[in-house]
């Protein structure tokens, strides 16, 4: 357990190290302000614990980059800790073990995770939303069908009330005209 | 009545999902007991252990229509690898009848979902007219839209859907 703490800590170092190395070899990354450092600072924030939440425009915007993150982060690491990158390459078939192998696998899991949680996200909102659909279309047949329900009831009270107007006048009908 | 994209069938991915974009153009009622199946409605599988009470609309008992029900939610919603599942096929229903009056060529299987919020849909097609279906032969993968083009159905003539989860379920909500 301690190791594992204690390697997350080597990583922000080296990562806050990593930092005024780029900025001096601003020749060779021109795009600096604009693309690439993005991506790795992101990835960084995958990597870190989630207690932060990654900017929501870029989580879609860079969906693709977001493939990438092993391989880099591989080179990340090795250039920084030697002794992790020795142990990863004999990973194979040893399962989980500490070091190296969680990191990545951690944040896969992690995103695979992310992931699976939006589109359930998103499905629940299609869910909701479909729902209110049909009650909102289901109300405005309904109030058609009250207010054709209603004229008719008119109609018919009309047609009763004439019809008894009529029948309260005694007439003859069959009887010798006196 | 066409299409538009707030209708519920479009928002509840079932056109896309299962069915191509069409028009509705016959009455189909779909009743459960004492409920009438409306879009997006939460029914629980306790609800739905007997095949429901379907009558349709038109005018000429002369048209003959075919009745599909199917999950495309199988086995869960977010891994739905054996979409759709086949629960009921009845064909020859002459309008403004019912399933009664059909052939049932796959009985009535009640949905059973374990793991998720599934999609239960009841799609009505036209026949050009008496025909003989086959049946499909297994219920896993089938897929309403090869099964309409095999059968010259064309474009569904109506489709009503309801949402179906475990009967201890919470409803998509931490319990």
């Amino acid at each position: 357990m301690t190791q594992v703490t204690m390697e997350e800590v080597w990583k922000d170092i080296n990562l806050a190290s990593l930092h005024p190395h780029r900025q001096l070899n601003i020749d060779h990354e021109p795009v600096l302000s604009n693309q690439t450092p993005n991506k790795s600072i992101f990835q960084d924030f995958l990597n870190k614990p989630l207690n932060q939440e990654p900017p929501p425009s870029s989580s879609s915007t860079h969906h693709g980059s977001l493939l990438a993150p092993p391989a880099t982060v591989i080179s990340l690491n090795t250039h920084f800790i030697d002794t992790h990158f020795d142990e990863s390459a004999m990973f194979g078939c040893f399962g989980k073990k500490r070091g190296q192998d969680s990191d990545d696998s951690r944040g896969d899991r992690r995103h695979n995770r992310m992931t699976k949680n939006r589109e359930s996200a998103a499905r629940s909102r299609a869910r909701k939303q479909a729902y209110i659909n049909e009650l909102e279309l289901e109300i405005v047949h309904l109030k058609k069908e009250n207010a054709r329900l209603k004229r008719q009831e008119e109609q018919l009270k009309m047609a009763e009330a004439t019809q008894h107007q009529t029948k309260k006048i005694l007439q003859r009908s069959w009887t010798s005209p006196f | 009545m066409s299409v538009n994209n707030r209708d519920p069938l479009v928002v509840g991915g079932v056109i896309g999902d299962v069915l191509e974009r069409f028009t509705r153009s016959i009455d189909l009622r779909v009743t459960y007991g004492q409920r009438e199946v409306t879009n997006g409605l939460d029914i629980r599988p306790s609800q739905i252990l007997n095949k429901p009470r379907v009558e349709i609309g038109g005018e000429d008992l002369r048209n003959f229509y075919t009745l599909v029900m199917v999950d495309p939610d199988v086995p869960s919603p977010s891994n739905p690898h054996l979409r759709e599942y086949l629960h009921w096929l009845v064909t020859d229903i002459p309008a403004t009848t019912g399933t009664n009056f059909g052939n049932e060529i796959v009985s009535y299987e009640n949905p059973r979902p374990t793991s998720g919020i599934h999609r239960i849909v009841l799609v009505l097609f036209r026949q050009l007219g008496r025909q003989t279906v086959y049946e499909p032969g297994w219920r896993p993968q089938f897929n309403t839209r090869e099964f309409a083009a095999l059968y010259n159905l064309g474009l569904p003539a109506a489709a009503v859907y309801f949402n179906c989860q475990r009967d201890n379920g919470c409803g998509g909500r931490r319990c």
